[in-house]
């Protein structure tokens, strides 16, 4: 039953988002409003088909349905409740129906919150683009990707469920939903670009019309990424967090074209420059989510994520190549449009320093492109077999990593337009001075090394920067009557929350990457071994039986205190045993313990032991990062009045360059 | 103090301090450190994109037994990774030679990020305020649109 429904609501949402499409189309060309208006209502109907689809999806899994081939393949009776639920998104079919369940909601929440703009001409278009992207994504699950073909032959009573990896650790329910939340959010921004383009209202409307959906789809991705740091930190037990694995890259990419557009879209509205150069981010970021789907996707590279090798590769890359094609031959026919009118005055301004963040993020996601598809290219162009892996990217991104830190605590402290010597000087030293001591401090503490020393230096120079903004705002505030937290609401100050959690996840990463210690002992019980300071006591094992698995855990004491259990996890279907660290936070060091070997006949184990500073400080960064965006998205006044952004002796200029508000 | 001055003296205290901090306690080079060093550019055959040095499976800690063998039989660092090459296959290391087709993952970014600064450095000195643009009629129309509502 499961299957029929499931088939006919992806045909419906199929089957919607055409003659949407063909309605809206016809309506644009005829003028017609109805039409018009009708074609958009189509998109409730696509989301009705994906959450119909949804939902067979669930009821198939949780009745065990086995005559499904996913349901086959990776459903299993003893799986428990919570593990169930994510199945759905624990392989390839499944994951396309999740993106299309998100990107069907986002849809919808846009025809919502345009429904009585349904006429207008930029609004059909963007309808009639987000509907072409469901109709491909409703149009894979109708054929090379169907999550609802049924078995061949006999229905299997039972299957061997998700990944062993995927079911080991709740945050697998928040990651992926939260990493599509941010992917497909970028749709609806995409979208609207390029209903301007067609329509030719090249203004910055469509910008700001976009400006909220674009910060909440960057601030899920980050969320997204941070959760799925740290979920590889909490189950793959190899102690680290990042390890430049193709998936990963496939979802720092997009983020890092999003986040230049978040900066480089200010100038544009302040400065109505660099039209082109936001338009080209957009839909760089857009189509990096589809590359990235296809590079993870189709079996072309190994990865943690990759799923089994799948016949969806050439859609995908047909798609992407489309994305591509009709964006650039927009952006070249709107070109004389573009034109913008503004120039930059000097070279120590507000906006140079934009242009400067935007070609380091962009040589950023350079850098990670080529390294994560080089493999790809070494063997088409003579057949080579190269590895290009963490090494690699570590050594190329981190001076750009240190421009982008030194930007961060210069760039807010600029006014437009001009610097002058004097505004530099009064905005710059104190700050300066803080990042300066921080690195007289780590030194005095016995910290080595130029690259993390500078890390600390330059982070620190650019969280005590946007202090002192987040200082002025709140002062700014109380001076207009309000009370002081009313100026950390808005943009620029959610931006200058947004940055401290950047020098957090920074600082965290250089410390963890550069003082970190691991060893593994083998201990008898009682044995006790020390790393880095800390003490470890081996006291033991126990073996449990649970419905999906068998759990053997050690019991290891940290430090003469708390007893920690790092396990190791037997799936009945899975070949290997499975880790499971566990790890004591704290804030200024994690202890990172897993059971390498179970105990043998004598009872000894081997225990790895990974000591690593400010781990913690991820999290809280991601966590802060988060909470700025949502400040940042708060609605309130345009743009506040920024008198700290402004030089001293220089009132506001006259605007000279039209501004188009649509 | 002058403001040039107290920048100076912040110069001069950052850079003594950076200059200090980078002086790594020299020490023996030890085999610990060596195996250490070559273990972190080699890849885990049965991992995912993991080096050695990170990886607890029995393939690394095989691996990185082999590597301390031949540390303490005095080979080189490149004679080790010639071996682990001739054995594994060019892909068993983490970055590329800087070599053939390798040399191009190292050169592009350094040629693509010059070409950057090179451009923003001209974009940045040939600023110009253009006097006396033309607004067309389009502009003007949007303009009045917009003011009219």
């Amino acid at each position: 039953m499961s299957a029929v429904l499931g088939t006919a609501a992806v045909a419906l949402g199929l089957a919607a988002a055409v003659l949407g499409m063909a309605t809206l189309a016809l309506g644009l060309r005829r003028g017609h409003p109805g039409m018009l208006w009708t074609g958009q209502r189509y998109v409730w109907l696509v989301l009705a088909g994906a959450l119909a689809a949804t939902a067979a999806m669930q009821w198939a899994l949780h009745t065990h349905d086995f005559s499904l081939e996913y349901v086959a393949n990776n459903g299993s009776r003893s799986t428990p409740l919570l593990y169930t639920i994510t199945t759905m998104w624990s392989a390839l079919e499944g994951s396309i129906l999740l993106w299309a369940l998100v990107l069907a909601g986002y849809i919808a929440v846009m025809a919502r919150h345009f429904r009585n703009r349904a006429t207008d001409p930029v609004v059909a278009w963007a309808t009639l683009v987000a509907l072409g992207v469901a109709a491909f994504f409703f149009a894979l699950m109708a054929g090379p990707a169907n999550p609802f073909r049924l078995v061949a032959g006999a229905v299997p009573t039972d299957g061997p469920g998700p990944n062993p990896l995927l079911q080991n650790h709740p945050l697998v329910a928040f990651h992926p939903p939260m990493l599509y939340l941010g992917y497909v959010g970028f749709t609806i921004p995409f979208a609207f670009a390029l209903a301007a383009l067609v329509t030719g209202r090249m203004g910055e409307g469509w910008l700001v019309e976009t400006r909220r959906w674009t910060l909440f789809a960057w601030g899920f991705l980050t969320v997204g990424i941070v959760l799925g740091a740290w979920w590889s930190y909490e189950v793959l037990g190899w102690g680290g967090y990042w390890a430049w694995d193709p998936v990963e890259n496939a979802s720092f990419l997009p983020w890092l074209t999003a986040t230049a557009y978040v900066h480089s879209v200010m100038v544009q509205e302040r400065r109505a420059m660099l039209r082109v150069w936001n338009l080209s981010l957009l839909v760089a970021t857009f189509s990096l989510t589809i590359l990235g789907t296809f590079l993870t996707r189709s079996g072309v590279l190994d990865s943690v994520h990759a799923f089994t090798e799948s016949p969806i590769g050439p859609s995908i890359l047909g798609f992407f190549a489309l994305v591509v094609a009709v964006s650039i031959a927009l952006i070249g026919w709107r070109g004389d449009k573009l034109r913008s009118p503004g120039s930059i005055d000097a070279p120590v301004s507000r906006e140079a320093a934009f242009l400067a963040n935007n070609v380091a993020f962009a040589a950023f996601a350079f850098v990670v492109l080529l390294g994560t598809i080089f493999p790809l290219l070494a063997e088409a162009l003579n057949g080579e077999q190269l590895s290009v892996g963490a090494p690699y990217f570590n050594r190329m991104t981190a001076p750009i990593g240190f421009t982008l830190l030194f930007l961060m605590a210069v760039a807010p402290a600029l006014p437009w337009r001009k610097a002058s010597a004097e505004t530099l000087h009064r905005r710059l030293l104190w700050p300066a001075w803080a990042g300066t001591l921080a690195v007289v401090a780590c030194v005095a503490a016995g910290l080595r090394g130029v690259g993390p020393l500078l890390a600390f230096g330059l982070a620190a120079f650019a969280g005590a920067a946007a202090l002192r903004q987040l200082g002025l705002a709140a002062r700014a505030a109380r001076r207009s009557g309000q009370p002081a937290w009313r100026g950390l609401l808005g943009r620029s100050s959610g931006g200058m929350v947004v940055h401290l959690g950047v020098v957090l996840v920074a600082v965290g990463f250089a410390a963890s990457s550069s003082y970190g210690h691991r060893a593994q002992f083998r201990l008898a019980p009682g044995e006790s071994a020390s790393v880095a300071g800390h003490t470890v006591t081996y006291l033991g094992t126990t073996t449990e039986e649970h419905s999906n698995k068998r759990t053997t855990s050690a019991q290891v004491r940290v430090d003469g205190g708390r007893v920690y259990e790092p396990a190791l996890h037997q799936f009945p279907h899975g070949s290997q045993a499975i880790g499971s660290p566990s790890v004591r936070t704290g804030p200024l060091s994690d202890v990172y313990l897993t059971l390498i070997v179970p105990p043998d006949s004598s009872g000894s184990s081997v225990i790895g032991v990974n000591v690593q500073p400010l781990v913690t400080w991820l999290w809280t960064g991601g966590a802060v990062m988060a909470f700025g965006t949502f400040l940042a998205a708060w609605p309130g006044r345009r743009r506040p009045a920024e008198p700290h952004a402004r030089p001293a002796a220089d009132p506001e200029p006259v605007r000279s360059e039209p501004v188009v508000v649509s | 103090m002058s403001r040039r001055l107290r920048w100076g003296l912040l110069a001069v205290v950052l850079v003594g301090a950076l200059a200090l901090g980078s002086r790594s306690d020299p020490g023996p080079v030890t085999e610990d450190r060596r195996v250490e060093r070559i273990t972190s550019v080699v890849r885990c055959p049965t991992c995912q994109g993991l080096s050695v040095a990170q990886s607890d499976a029995p393939a690394a800690t095989a691996i990185e037994d082999e590597v301390r063998r031949r540390v303490q039989a005095g080979e080189s660092d490149g004679q080790i990774k010639a071996y682990l090459v001739s054995r594994y296959g060019q892909d068993i290391l983490l970055q590329p030679e800087a070599e053939g087709v390798g040399l191009l993952v190292w050169a592009l970014p350094v040629l693509g990020g010059a070409a950057a600064v090179a451009g923003l450095v001209l974009v940045l000195r040939h600023r110009r305020v253009q006097p006396g643009r033309k607004v067309s009629a389009a502009d003007e129309a949007l303009v009045r649109e917009a003011l009219g509502r």
